[in-house]
């Protein structure tokens, strides 16, 4: 028997389907095909089985049925609740690339309006800088240092509801390694999906894409750690042993995503032997 | 084909990604659309109104608007849902597109909706582009076309490109295809082949 959206044909008899479109892509997403004793259908065999009168009209039933199976999927798609955070972080991570070039450019112009001005042996924080910039420039100069300092206001509040969403979504990984960092690894791998289905020594070097083709390709020393570089035990450990923490805490986020993944709730004897083991890497324990 | 002196066109509705025109025509961009640059590399195969076209790898509907305006009905399989928006919309404009989100390595998820056709065009940059293309090949009609799009770097960035290339024109023979042509899209795409095979048997007509 061959099913195909419109019926189920076998020996020359057809069974239609009876329903209505909807019906009809719920029957279409759920069915699945033998391969090697697959006929395709033909619109002559839907016309005999009554599901079309001709062949424009068999297309434009199939169409129909097509774009509401395709308006389905993405549908669904978009409903996971990882969809709407991956594009959270690209926009934050975007965000700060647009903040230092503007920042950077800016205090570029200040200086050529101020050539006594230098920032060497002071430790003035950008956003005081910007700041300054503001209030001293006229005319656009100043207007552009106001639109930094906005856009960098609008960074905060974005970085933190970044966070907030992916302690929910990624409530095991985010505890092991913070919600933003989280966050990036899981827009790193492309979503939460994908991020859970990832190897450890996948995750430790997600975001070393450079690095880690060099090293393919030139024999450079390998890439130890990328995204997860951001996390304190990771950039906080002595050098010598950083490349072993990075080791063992990709390990565990691996674990951690699949349990973000097929669980979507916090576990807490994973994350208290997990945090345990990290901190033991730390320390020089368990290599 | 239709050419107007050396611009390559399709006669259908315009406005779809703010093509430019000309005599009322669509000008197909070869430096847009890898299927119009074999076309102005090579001679890739003549598209007409009584064709059926399985398109893998249907991304915007950019090059699919185009072949549907030559064809008869074009089956466009995507898999990301963000170009699968603008296909849709695509296929609102246009009766003959049929739009199937669908991972085209898995050809059994949408074997109920395709039919026989007549030319299997893949474009998905995929490490095994010629294993998905054989495996697509159970929609194809005997006798008909498989215009395969190789991305040489998606299949392997450390390997020659040349060496890429030949080893897929091997596994598509071996899977009892004959290449008819095989050119590389150059200066129109960097690192990009176009295979043209025949599917073996006799056409039932």
């Amino acid at each position: 028997m061959q099913s195909y959206w419109f019926g189920d044909v076998s020996e020359g008899s057809c069974v239609p389907f009876t329903g209505d479109v909807n019906a009809i892509v719920s029957r279409v997403l759920s069915l699945s095909t033998q391969l090697d004793t697959f006929i395709p259908p033909d619109w002559q065999q839907a016309a005999a089985c009554g599901a079309c009168t001709d062949r424009a009209d068999y297309l434009a039933r199939l169409q129909a049925v097509c774009i509401a199976a395709a308006e389905r999927s993405v549908r669904e798609h978009y409903a996971g609740k990882d969809a709407e955070l991956l594009q959270m972080v690209r926009t934050l991570d975007e965000m700060d690339e647009v903040i230092n070039l503007l920042s950077e450019r800016a205090a570029d112009w200040y200086m050529v309006r101020h050539p006594a001005f230098s920032r060497k042996y002071r430790r003035t924080p950008a956003h005081i800088l910007v700041r300054t910039m503001r209030e001293k420039s006229r005319g656009a100069l100043g207007r552009v240092a106001g639109e930094i300092e906005q856009l960098a206001e609008t960074r905060t509040a974005l970085a933190k509801e970044v966070s907030a969403r992916a302690n929910d979504v990624l409530p095991n990984t985010s505890a092991l390694i913070g919600g933003l960092v989280a966050a990036r690894l899981m827009a790193g791998a492309g979503g939460l999906l994908p991020l859970s289905r990832l190897p450890a020594s996948a995750i430790q070097v997600l975001g070393a894409r450079t690095a880690l083709f060099a090293h393919l390709k030139t024999h450079t020393p390998s890439p130890k750690h990328g995204i997860i570089f951001q996390h304190r035990r990771v950039h906080n450990a002595p050098r010598d042993i950083r490349g072993r923490v990075a080791r063992v805490l990709a390990g565990k986020l691996a674990i951690a995503a699949r349990l973000d993944y097929f669980r979507g709730v916090a576990v807490p004897e994973f994350l208290e032997q997990a945090q345990a083991r990290i901190d033991a890497a730390g320390k020089g324990d368990g290599a | 084909m239709i050419w107007i002196g050396d611009v390559l066109v399709s006669r259908g509705e315009g406005g779809v990604y703010n093509e430019r025109m000309l005599k009322g025509a669509r000008i197909w961009e070869p430096y847009r659309s890898k299927l119009a640059a074999l076309y102005h590399v090579g001679n890739g195969v003549e598209l007409g109104p009584a064709q059926r076209v399985l398109y893998l790898g249907a991304a915007n509907g950019t090059t699919v608007s185009h072949v549907a305006d030559y064809t008869e009905v074009v089956y466009a399989v995507e898999f990301a849902p963000r170009p699968m928006q603008d296909l849709i919309e695509v296929a609102r404009r246009r009766r003959n597109v049929i739009p199937i989100m669908a991972d085209a390595t898995r050809p059994e998820t949408y074997a109920p909706l395709v039919e026989a056709v007549d030319l299997v065009y893949q474009d998905v940059a995929q490490p095994d582009q010629a294993a998905i293309a054989i495996r697509n090949c159970v929609f194809l009609k005997p006798g008909g076309f498989l215009i395969l799009m190789l991305k040489t770097r998606s299949v392997d960035v450390r390997k020659d490109p040349v060496a890429v290339f030949d080893e897929t024109i091997r596994v598509l023979e071996a899977a009892g295809f004959t290449a008819q042509e095989s050119v590389w899209l150059a200066p129109y795409h960097q690192d990009h082949a176009a295979i043209v095979c025949v599917k073996p048997g006799i056409p039932a007509e």
